[in-house]
């Protein structure tokens, strides 16, 4: 009997132990972006599908508005709901605020119902969908933090009763940021050194806008560039950095950037936004001009060429003492 | 001889001065495609993309994508998805660890643990990835709390949206630092941290991490760090960090 009791205990220690690993969250949504026109007394049903690729979570589905911030896309979230939109989930076995589970590697379509009651205002209202973990337990005795974490999609809802939407926007800064800060009001670069462009577009209409837009760069010698802008949102009553499609931003400088232009330089340059806010609307224009001079490369040949005048002079000063020889 | 000299010194410094006028004045390019880094924006690798309508609806679709269309019917537009915002790859978000351990508190001695932060997104816009903590560090009976950190105070003091050195084993709170990818510039280096806004002070809550380039998968690292001093009250402390992550508009 002692011996079985070794051999189940020796079988038992042998067994193969998995890990205590993290529990990990990890969660995708599809759309994560929702553009909705739609009319007083109107609903429509959206399909979310969001798909657990980390461990089996207990989640939540909610609503919360949101406001932009800053000019690179940023918002922020409500803790409370607020707005006249009405939001529930078509789901016969899931309800916002209510917790569902999700297995691994698990997808949940969910039915957004969004609702617009009669009597709503025109104008634009911005939530987001979002989905997220229920905290779960630490173990006992120690300090802990638990992490929650929440993934959502944005909604821009545009209320309008007879379609028309008032669209309206300008350009709020168009500037470089000069390398060369000599005490001059011109805008003054080294041949070499990149030009930062910055291009502030403001929506000062009450919907959002998708404004379209080129940058052209004119050099004085005929030389020309077009950049074109990436049509990204502007909300209503904020502004937003334009950004250039030849992807400016990769380089880093303090300021944030439209677009960036590296190469060579040399002279007086116009760079010239025209920017279309609405389809009805004519572009509107900024032009500002900057300069670059090849400082370094100048520098350097008037070194090469101190030197070279200095060695000259040595080897005439050599020629001539041989020539002075018997 | 000397003639020689003086000309080739000459031809040297014209070839210098010809090469610097006209090595590409406008390096930049162009096309949409491409920069200096390479990114494809807009790129619609796919097959069957069309426009249908009828007298009542208008259906664009890509076959191959899921949910991505523009529908309209009486009283209603609806855009989503890949014509608009193009998701290739899905808007994912992960934490490697949703319980961070800061094990058993010894005064003096700051306890520190990490979670992995990563977000995947093939969109052509941003996204942004917020913290804050729903109430400070403290025990199940709010008896006692750990106060958020103010890094080594003086003039290397830290606040929700500036992070600062927090390195003195006398300054005491509770507080975070970032590194990898993606990541506020504050974050000078492993030793700069902030309090997290606390939600129930109603203060805002800060972006950890964003960007608004194209990523397939954008990881960074955040460290929790706690410091307390001998007259903590003894307990286990506990609090809530809510990560928000949300893809641009």
């Amino acid at each position: 009997m002692k011996y079985i009791v070794i051999a189940l205990m020796l079988s038992i220690a042998a067994l193969p132990v998995s890990p205590v690993s993290a529990q990990q969250f990890a969660m995708s949504i599809t759309p994560p972006l929702l553009e909705i026109t739609i009319k007083p007394g109107k609903s429509v049903l959206i399909a979310y599908t969001v798909s657990n690729v980390g461990d089996p979570a207990i989640m939540s589905a909610d609503v919360r508005p949101f406001k932009p911030t800053g000019i690179l896309g940023s918002l922020i979230q409500s803790d409370t709901f607020e707005g006249p939109i009405r939001f529930n989930l078509d789901n016969s076995n899931i309800g916002l605020g209510k917790p569902f589970f999700l297995k691994s590697k698990e997808g949940q379509q969910l039915l957004l119902k969004i609702r617009v009651p009669e009597g709503t205002p025109e104008g634009d209202y911005y939530y987001t969908f979002y989905v997220q973990n229920e905290t779960g337990r630490p173990l006992e005795g120690v300090t802990a933090s638990l992490n929650q974490a929440r993934i959502g999609g944005n909604i821009l809802v545009t209320v309008t009763n007879s379609g028309t939407l008032e669209t309206r926007g300008n350009i709020g800064t168009f500037t470089v940021f000069p390398t060369l800060k000599l005490g001059l009001k011109a805008a003054l670069f080294e041949s070499t050194d990149p030009v930062p462009v910055q291009l502030i577009l403001q929506n000062t209409g009450r919907n959002f806008i998708k404004p379209e837009g080129i940058i052209t760069l004119q050099g004085g010698f005929g030389e020309k560039a077009n950049f074109t802008l990436v049509p990204q949102n502007i909300l209503a009553k904020s502004s937003r950095l334009a950004v250039a499609s030849t992807s400016g931003s990769l380089v880093r400088f303090k300021e944030p950037t439209t677009l960036v232009l590296s190469g060579f330089y040399v002279g007086k340059y116009t760079l010239t936004a025209d920017v279309i806010f609405s389809g009805s609307q004519k572009p509107v224009q900024a032009t500002l001009t900057f300069y670059a001079l090849p400082f370094k490369l100048l520098l350097a040949s008037g070194v090469a060429l101190a030197i070279g005048l200095v060695i000259i002079a040595q080897f005439k000063r050599k020629d001539d003492d041989t020539s002075d020889l018997p | 001889m000397k003639k020689a000299r003086l000309y080739s010194i000459g031809v040297g410094l014209a070839m210098v001065l010809y090469l610097a006028g006209t090595s590409g004045v406008l390096a930049s390019n162009t096309d949409n495609m491409e920069s200096s880094q390479y990114r494809i924006r807009f790129g619609n690798i796919n097959f069957g993309s069309n426009n249908q309508s009828s007298s009542s609806y208008q259906l664009g679709t890509t076959a191959g994508q899921f949910a991505a269309n523009e529908f309209s019917s009486s009283g209603y537009i609806v855009k989503a998805g890949f014509q608009y915002i193009h998701s290739i790859i899905p808007f994912t978000f992960s934490i490697s660890d949703t319980t961070i351990d800061l094990g058993t508190l010894i005064a003096q001695t700051p306890s520190t643990a990490t979670a992995d932060l990563t977000v995947a997104f093939g969109s052509a816009g941003s996204y942004q990835v917020t913290a804050e903590e729903i109430g400070p560090l403290q025990t199940s009976s709010g008896s006692s709390t750990i106060p958020d950190t103010s890094c080594n105070g003086g003039a290397q003091t830290c606040t929700e949206s500036s992070a600062n050195v927090w390195t003195s084993t006398s300054a005491y709170g509770f507080g975070y630092n970032m590194s990898g990818t993606s990541i506020p510039s504050d974050f000078i280096n492993s030793t700069y941290f902030r309090p997290f806004p606390d939600s129930t002070a109603a203060e805002s809550s800060q972006v950890v991490m964003s960007s608004a380039n194209v990523t397939t998968s954008s990881t960074s690292t955040i460290t929790f760090k706690t410091n307390i001093s001998g007259s903590q009250g003894a307990g286990a402390y506990r609090t809530v960090i809510r990560f928000i992550a949300t893809p641009g508009f």
